[in-house]
């Protein structure tokens, strides 16, 4: 714990040291930008600025696709406060009650609550990222090709059976997902899978295009189709809103305390952010005195929400440095930046390049620090950006887009690809077809493949490996208990209801 | 909405018949060194054609019992969809020739004008200075060549 403790002050001092202060500054501004437009999240943003970190060294580089995620987290408060449209999937919950109270001539302060909690959910999360991190990785050591399989099924069957969307469209994107990962040359044996000839297929599909049409061209799509109003309220933030603001948050320890401790557990989980925003507001109106409140403005509305998403969207950090396993599409975005610094995630980081994974988590600390304070002071400037004509925003962003799906690779055929994903992206939206478990199913698919052969070479060709105890077999029994999650409570509540009515 | 959700499942019933081809012709049994090349790529397939099946003849039976439903795409959505699509797509045709930044310029002009009528100076200033400033960042300081298509390197010759 004391040596943990020493490295965790090392990490610190990497992160403000003057050139690596800077990179934050800078990707924190950003970051917030790329929150408060809609159609260019933080998946997003991440992917389209990976190709200029390839120049950089590792640490800098990681700070600066993390302070993107963190300026991005808080940015996507400003959007749903002032605008009443959420930013980001995981603010839809503080439109509820942050845009009432906004219109009731209290934009500043709801705002400076929305920030302090995510500072306070911030803190928790990396309060636990810190201190078993370390822990997990080390457990994680003992891990072989058939635990990892394990671990991994674990994290889709999340999906399928805590996702909340139709469980068979969400098998069909991870195997989607899986495929599109499978194109291109098998790695064991040199053969070439589902080319068809093609020269251009050989080279696979990179999921950083995939994200970029995903989310960008696709989220773009959607906002031109329902006619995007921007119809803001302008807000400063002056002293006396922080101190009110402050004051509330005192007042609601208990909910921003209960929002962050939601957060975190929920961001242990694949897609945790979203589902721990929803959460942590109906816990909070569940507690409240007053329940008539929320929706009219309600500064509970606001604090839990936000401390949980915020919570939620540090601690995701924590399986993918621990385990090589993304909760998120921003996360395996991240990922992805560090596979292309030769850096594999996964239990190996902490041993073979500590002073980086404990670089990183210095940064978490000092990035969500500074964040806060960028937003406190420069709100209206960054509302300002959404004053901008969408006519003007949305070529621009298409262009960017372009680059960074062009600049992965350097491959023209991306930029057909970015295409192809953003009118796919667009229909999956749709037709509800869940987006977050076929990125991640397209990151992990090689990693996934290997393992699972590995294993099964080991195991002389008998399935029976991936219920190896002990530790294989119970991740294995949880991930197929919470596969079947929907189906068991329904019988569930079928069983009582007929007990009721019997 | 059902029309599309029977086309979009059909596409992916597509998707599994073409894995699960590709893994037979690879084989995807036992080899000597473990698991063949198509072993994974077999029961992916496999699985995204029961469960494409299953999304299938649900989609099926709703469309029977209850109509084609809602629109995918709501009246007066598509104009604007294709509004973005249809140029986008064009720009990229459009860097094969002269190159991203000139055909991002262009598609700037293009959008800006046509659909956001947008003032000339703003036309014009945006036009110019966003794709500048994007061509000294990534192409001159970060050394990161965009596409320059076919013309490009002779249209900017820095």
């Amino acid at each position: 714990m004391v040596e943990n403790l020493h490295q965790l002050l090392a990490g610190i001092s990497i992160a403000i040291q003057p050139g690596n202060f800077l990179i934050a500054l800078i990707g924190l501004v950003l970051g917030v930008i790329v929150g408060v437009l809609p159609g260019l999240g933080g998946a997003n943003g991440v992917a389209i600025l990976i190709p200029l970190t390839v120049t950089m060294r590792p640490v800098p580089g990681i700070i600066l696709l993390s302070s993107i995620y963190w300026g991005a987290l808080y940015g996507g408060s400003i959007t749903s406060i002032l605008f009443n449209i959420p930013g980001e999937p995981w603010s839809v919950a503080t439109t509820f009650d942050g845009y009432p109270l906004a219109k009731k001539g209290k934009a500043g302060k709801a705002l400076v609550m929305a920030f302090l909690s995510h500072g306070v959910g911030a803190v928790f999360g990396i309060i636990m990222l810190s201190f078993f991190a370390p822990i997990i990785a080390e457990f994680a050591l003992k891990f072989g090709p058939a635990e990892i399989f394990s671990v991994m099924m674990l994290t889709f069957s999340a999906f399928v059976g805590l996702g909340g969307k139709s469980p068979s469209k969400t098998l069909v994107s991870i195997f989607f997902g899986f495929i599109l990962a499978a194109v291109g040359m098998d790695i064991v044996t040199g053969q070439l899978r589902m080319t068809f000839g093609s020269v251009d297929l050989m080279g696979g599909f990179n999921f950083i295009v995939a994200v970029i049409g995903l989310f960008g061209l696709g989220e773009i799509f959607l906002t031109v189709e329902e006619g995007l109003k921007m119809e803001g309220i302008s807000a400063k933030v002056t002293l006396k809103d922080i101190a009110e603001g402050s004051r509330a948050l005192v007042v609601h320890w208990k909910t921003v305390v209960m929002g962050a401790l939601v957060g975190c557990w929920m961001g242990l989980k694949p897609g945790g952010a979203t589902p721990a925003s929803f959460m942590a507001y109906g816990f909070a109106k569940q507690a409240a005195k007053n329940k008539d409140e929320f929706g009219q403005g309600a500064s509970a509305g606001i604090i839990a929400p936000e401390a949980a998403a915020h919570a939620a969207g540090t601690s995701a950090t924590l399986p993918m440095i621990t385990l090589g396993i993304p909760g998120s599409p921003t996360m395996a975005v991240i990922m992805g930046g560090l596979m292309i610094f030769g850096l594999l995630p996964g239990p190996m980081l902490f041993k073979e390049h500590a002073d980086f994974v404990w670089g990183l988590i210095g940064s978490c600390w000092v990035g969500n620090f500074i964040g806060l304070f960028i937003v406190l002071a420069f709100t209206p400037l960054f509302a300002a950006v959404l004053k901008i004509r969408f006519a003007i925003l949305m070529p621009a962003i298409v262009y960017v887009c372009a680059i960074g799906a062009y600049a992965v690779n350097n491959r023209m055929i991306d930029i057909y690809y970015m295409i192809i994903f953003g009118v796919l992206g667009y229909a999956f939206k749709k037709l509800d077809y869940p987006l977050a478990p076929m990125v991640l199913a397209l990151v992990l698919g090689d990693m996934a493949e290997a393992a699972m052969r590995q294993a099964l070479i080991m195991g002389h060709g008998s399935p029976l490996i991936f219920f190896k105890p002990p530790i294989a077999l119970p991740i294995m029994i949880a991930a197929i208990i919470i596969f079947f999650m929907p189906t068991i409570s329904q019988l569930l509540k079928k069983k009582q209801s007929s007990v009721g009515a019997g | 909405m059902r029309k599309a959700e029977i086309v979009v499942a059909f596409f992916f019933v597509a998707i599994g018949i073409i894995a699960i081809v590709d893994a037979v012709r690879l084989s995807f049994g036992w080899g000597p060194s473990g698991p063949e090349s198509g072993f994974f790529p077999f029961y992916l397939g496999l699985g995204t054609l029961i469960c494409s099946a299953v999304v299938l003849t649900k989609g099926f039976k709703e469309f029977k019992k209850e109509g084609s439903g809602k629109r995918l795409i709501p009246e007066g959505g598509l104009k604007p969809i294709l509004w973005v699509l249809v140029p986008s797509a064009g720009m990229v045709v459009l860097t094969e020739f002269v190159g991203l930044h000139i055909a991002a310029a262009i598609f700037l002009v293009f959008y800006m004008r046509a659909v956001g009528k947008i003032r000339w100076v703003t036309v014009i200033l945006v036009s110019i200075l966003l794709p500048a400033s994007l061509f000294v960042v990534f192409d001159k300081l970060f050394l990161i060549p965009l596409p320059t298509g076919m013309w490009g390197s002779k249209l900017i010759p820095f």
